[in-house]
């Protein structure tokens, strides 16, 4: 994902010894590709700018611990993605409380109608992208980051597991279930249309 | 033949699992061949909005968004994130430190130890010698001084009761003179050899008188005595001793 750079490792001696400005540097340098998957997960770009500043701010109080054979940016994508998650599972779970379970489809599909633009005003207006997004609301949080680490980011299933802290086979399962959701949301689309 | 799942076409479709029995079931398979066209298609069509883009500026004001709130780390250069030969220097310098610390204590008591036990060895020999000096002085004091009670019995004496004793008393003094006469000659003291070489022929004749001693030896060896003028010598001798043991009490207190 990421490469090592000589700089990084300059910049992190630099922060540990007292030189908090140094750590600017290493912001500049990753802000944008943090930003990147955080809008991928989050899907909204105010979201992802709080992601951006929280992943910072958790790597540089976590700083210590990181090891300077490590990949900062690896590093920091892991704690950005765990941000994007933790963010939209906050907002699921305030979405949930207004909108019921999750676990009845057919109740969820009603409600999110409520909230957005329902599948035949989408069609209607063409809005085909704004109709993903929406298939994109019926996954978990973990499912949803997941598929976008999976589908939009190239990661393998390890990569995956890694970055949410799961086993490899409990990845590949929530990659599956997304694909399988996203599909079932797409076929009822192109039926009506 | 068995068709491939949804999960082994997706994990196919991502490259995943093992592609090499898939793409033959694929080749062999029309049904799932279809299924996984289908699910390319779909995989195809999920394009979600790319995310806005975002330059070196945004950097920058992400950074001056949370500066402020970031603490800054207490310098620990010196010791671990600084390098590790400073602090293993450090670690050896105070190792050095304490083995030498240990060595030269473990030196020094060895050597002190050493001078101990030579200098005890020495006082054991000193008072060894001192002590044995004292019991030869006391012995030939108490010797003479014997000697010199029995020369005056026997310049006084006349014969009949008197007699019995100095003989009794010879007998007794013979093995303390022998013992004073050899260590005379060891320490080559000859006025004292001589005196008690004339005391022994003295104190022999006392002593073996197979009659006992009457009036004439008596006389007879009066006459020695005083020809040799053995009493005299004796009381010289023993001034000599009590002079010379004083000395030597004054050296050993």
């Amino acid at each position: 994902m990421f490469r090592m750079d000589k700089n990084d490792q300059a910049a992190i001696r630099a922060v540990l010894s007292g030189d908090k400005e140094a750590y600017g540097a290493l912001v500049v340098r990753h802000s944008a590709k943090l930003f990147r998957v955080a809008f991928r997960i989050t899907g909204n770009e105010a979201d992802a700018e709080d992601v951006v500043q929280e992943a910072f701010l958790r790597g540089y109080r976590k700083l210590e611990s990181f090891e300077l054979r490590s990949d900062f940016g690896t590093w920091m994508y892991r704690i950005a993605v765990r941000c994007a998650l933790d963010r939209i599972s906050g907002a699921r779970i305030n979405e949930d409380s207004r909108v019921g379970e999750e676990s009845d489809p057919q109740q969820h599909q009603v409600q999110m109608a409520d909230s957005a633009a329902g599948p035949e005003r989408l069609l209607l207006s063409g809005e085909i992208g704004a109709m993903q997004e929406m298939a994109m609301l019926s996954l978990t949080p973990t499912e949803r980051t997941a598929f976008v680490l999976r589908h939009m980011e190239d990661c393998t299933s390890e990569q995956i597991a890694t970055a949410l802290g799961i086993e490899p086979n409990a990845a590949k399962q929530a990659v599956f279930r997304a694909v399988q959701k996203v599909r079932r949301r797409l076929a009822i689309l192109r039926v009506k249309i | 033949m068995n068709h491939l799942s949804e999960e082994e076409l997706v994990a196919h479709a991502y490259a995943e699992g093992d592609n090499h029995s898939v793409q033959q079931h694929l080749q062999a398979c029309a049904e799932c061949a279809k299924s996984y066209h289908t699910l390319g298609s779909d995989l195809a069509d999920m394009k979600f909005a790319e995310a806005p883009a975002r330059d070196a500026a945004y950097g920058h004001l992400v950074w001056e968004s949370i500066a402020g709130s970031l603490p800054a780390y207490e310098s620990r250069k010196s010791w671990f994130r600084g390098g590790l030969w400073p602090a293993l220097s450090y670690a050896a310098a105070g190792m050095a430190v304490v083995v030498c610390a240990f060595l030269g204590g473990r030196l020094w008591e060895h050597r002190h130890a050493q001078a101990v036990s030579q200098n005890h060895a020495q006082q054991h020999e000193q008072t060894a010698v001192t002590l044995v000096q004292r019991v030869d002085v006391v012995v030939l004091s108490d010797h003479l001084d014997r000697s010199e009670r029995l020369l005056v019995e026997l310049k006084h004496a006349d014969g009949g009761n008197a007699a019995s004793p100095l003989g009794d008393e010879a007998r007794r003094l013979l093995p303390a003179n022998r013992f004073c006469r050899q260590h005379a000659k060891q320490d080559d003291d000859r006025a004292l050899s001589t005196a008690l070489d004339r005391l022994d022929h003295l104190l022999v004749e006392l002593a073996n008188q197979p009659e006992g001693l009457n009036s004439q030896t008596i006389s007879r060896l009066q006459d020695e005595m005083n020809a040799d003028g053995l009493l005299f010598e004796v009381r010289v001798l023993r001034s000599r001793q009590a002079a010379s043991s004083t000395h030597s009490k004054g050296d050993t207190i």
